[in-house]
């Protein structure tokens, strides 16, 4: 069974394959926003990925900050997250059903955990140890009908027979199709003449960014139910370059009178560069600051578990 | 590093103008009637001269007239001439608003800026050219007769497009282009630092390295944010040109002391000895990338030789 995205009430045992960094923080953010918006406990197991992941949800307007102080969104550090995963499996078991009884008394309908697993599990004994933990997991959620779930694999690290073995043991995989994703620069398409630009634009990809515009472009001319905005998602952009915002604003500047380019969730730095790069002359583009980013550095303050 | 040369269509408005005195009181006695004379065409006067002229002029002019004192490079060791002439070019495009409205400015020579070998003021003059090239500035600058380096004097021959002679400017035939000058005087290397905390050889696909290494640079060091931010792009584009133009590898090397120092090397050669001085062209996306970075650091001097092009930033919180 594949899914796409939405609140996932139903899904207990997820897993994801993510191609790179911003994948896994999209699918990662997309899991805990679902089950905070869903009003259940969420666990976040982090191995130094905090930043990444709170960063994203932010980008995301997840109220995260109120998540945390009312201990909906918990955060294990890292060091716990490590000690967890390298010790012996009936103390993860234990801890796990620990987790949810505490959640469960704390008057929480459901618990949802995901987490830096593998980074953890494979040094400490390979593959084995990641199928042991699943196993683990699998009993667990069979025991426990509140506890929801998800797996976390990095592309990279895995070969294609590990990844089809893992995938096997869960029964449901969040899927979210990338139109283009370098590692640096992650391009998804959110509906008609909308993407979402997540990563860093710079002389290594820049070019793609011309080629997507031209063709959104092309789509919304072709059809006439397409909107007349073609609108970028640039809440997760953490950089772009000069001749990229140049790039952009030019754009802009080429499409007919009958199409605007609206960008929207502009963090202050990418602001200040397209203003320096001639945006506000642009009779044709629309730019959108981030509501929630002062500063596109300042992060949500590092968090504790609370255990 | 290849910066287009643009816009050889639009006229220069710069009157860039070189006087000779043989005492401090020629000096004064020669500036008087310009400054004079430029109030009464109504326009501002910005003056770059010693306490001790600037004294002496205020007091030959008598009152009602009020000059506009221009910043002095700050430290008389990393003189970076394209570097002043960036930041007076930013002082004078906001005090002609924009370019709307003329101004004169007059300066002097100021031999402790003269460095080794009095280079400074060639680079600085030639610099000027470029730099105030579309701005409606009519400058004058002073030189002794004598001065220490014989290579001042040259240098202000053949950079400004008039002499002044009996008060009078009058057309300089051994007036030359600043691509012409600076081939023949090349922009010299700035003082040599120690060995670099962080040196790192970078290629096109590693460009966030680049910039993951300035920006964990410039946090460490305490800069706010937004001026980290700031840092990261002026680097980022400079090493951009570097990966671009100069070959596939290019060096970064930093010095994180209180103040960030930067250094990218290329093997490319410099085919713009001045780039980055002028305001883009809304049209042409090539050379804003060196022009931003210019505004954003406090020094940016970019020099070659036989082994490459180099560039040095420092940006200050």
């Amino acid at each position: 069974m594949v899914q796409a995205d939405g609140k996932l009430t139903f899904v207990d045992h997820a897993c994801a394959v993510a191609d790179s960094d911003e994948h896994l923080w999209e699918v990662t953010a997309g899991w805990l926003a679902g089950g905070l918006d869903n009003g259940e406990r969420v666990l976040y197991f982090e191995d130094e990925t905090a930043a990444a992941v709170l960063g994203r949800l932010a980008d995301d307007r997840v109220p995260v900050r109120g998540a945390i102080a009312d201990g909906q969104l918990v955060v294990v550090p890292t060091e716990t997250t490590r000690q967890i995963l390298t010790g012996p499996t009936d103390q993860l078991e234990r801890l796990l059903i620990g987790h949810i009884d505490d959640s469960t008394a704390r008057g929480w309908p459901r618990l949802r955990f995901t987490g830096d697993t593998s980074s953890a599990l494979l040094p400490s004994g390979g593959a084995e140890r990641v199928k042991a933990f699943e196993r683990v997991s699998q009993r667990v959620l069979g025991s426990h009908p509140s506890m929801r779930l998800l797996c976390r694999y990095d592309r990279r690290r895995w070969n294609e027979t590990a990844i089809d073995e893992l995938r096997r043991m869960h029964n449901t995989e969040l899927v979210s199709p990338a139109a283009y994703d370098d590692n640096l620069l992650r391009i998804t398409r959110n509906g008609q003449g909308a993407a979402r630009l997540a990563g860093e634009i710079d002389h290594s990809n820049r070019l793609r960014i011309k080629t997507l515009l031209d063709t959104m472009l092309d789509q919304a001319l072709r059809s006439h139910s397409a909107p007349t905005d073609i609108a970028l998602d640039l809440s997760s952009l953490r950089f772009l370059d000069v001749r990229g915002a140049v790039s952009i604003v030019h754009a802009a500047e080429e499409f007919p009178s009958t199409h605007r380019l609206r960008l929207t969730g502009v963090r202050p730095r990418v602001l200040r560069l397209l203003d320096r790069c001639g945006a506000p002359f642009a009779a044709q583009l629309v730019v959108e600051p981030h509501p929630e980013r002062s500063s596109s550095l300042v992060l949500p303050e590092p968090v504790a578990a609370t255990r | 590093m290849k910066v287009q040369a643009t816009r050889a269509t639009q006229a220069v408005r710069l009157r860039h103008t070189a006087g000779f005195h043989d005492s401090h009181a020629d000096l004064v006695a020669q500036l008087t009637p310009l400054v004079v004379a430029a109030a009464e065409r109504g326009e501002p006067v910005a003056a770059i001269l010693r306490p001790v002229t600037e004294e002496a002029l205020l007091h030959a002019l008598g009152d009602g007239i009020e000059l506009v004192p221009l910043a002095l490079p700050e430290s008389t060791e990393t003189c970076s001439g394209q570097t002043v002439a960036a930041q007076r070019a930013r002082e004078l495009r906001e005090l002609t608003r924009g370019g709307t409205r003329p101004i004169t400015v007059v300066a002097e020579h100021i031999s402790r800026f003269d460095g080794s070998d009095g280079g400074f003021w060639t680079e600085l003059d030639a610099a000027m050219n470029v730099a105030l090239a579309e701005l409606p500035v009519t400058l004058t600058c002073f030189f002794p007769e004598l001065p220490l380096h014989q290579s001042i004097i040259e240098g202000a021959r053949r950079n400004h497009d008039l002499l002044l002679v009996g008060g009078r400017p009058l057309e300089n035939a051994e007036h030359r282009t600043p691509r012409e000058v600076l081939t023949e005087q090349p922009t010299s290397a700035p003082i040599v630092l120690r060995p670099p905390d962080i040196a790192l050889t970078f290629g096109a696909w590693q460009l966030h390295e680049v910039r993951a290494a300035v920006e964990r640079a410039a946090l460490a060091a305490d800069y706010q944010p937004d001026r980290a931010e700031d840092v990261v792009l002026a680097v980022n584009e400079v090493a951009t040109n570097a990966v671009e133009h100069g070959g596939h590898e290019a060096e970064l090397y930093l010095w994180t002391d209180d103040v960030l120092i930067c250094e990218v090397h290329d093997q490319g050669e410099l085919s713009d000895p001045l780039p980055g001085l002028q305001p883009p062209h809304p049209a042409d996306p090539k050379g804003r990338g060196v022009w931003i970075a210019r505004q954003l650091c406090d020094t940016l001097h970019i020099w070659a030789d036989g082994s490459g092009t180099h560039v040095r930033m420092k940006a200050a919180r």
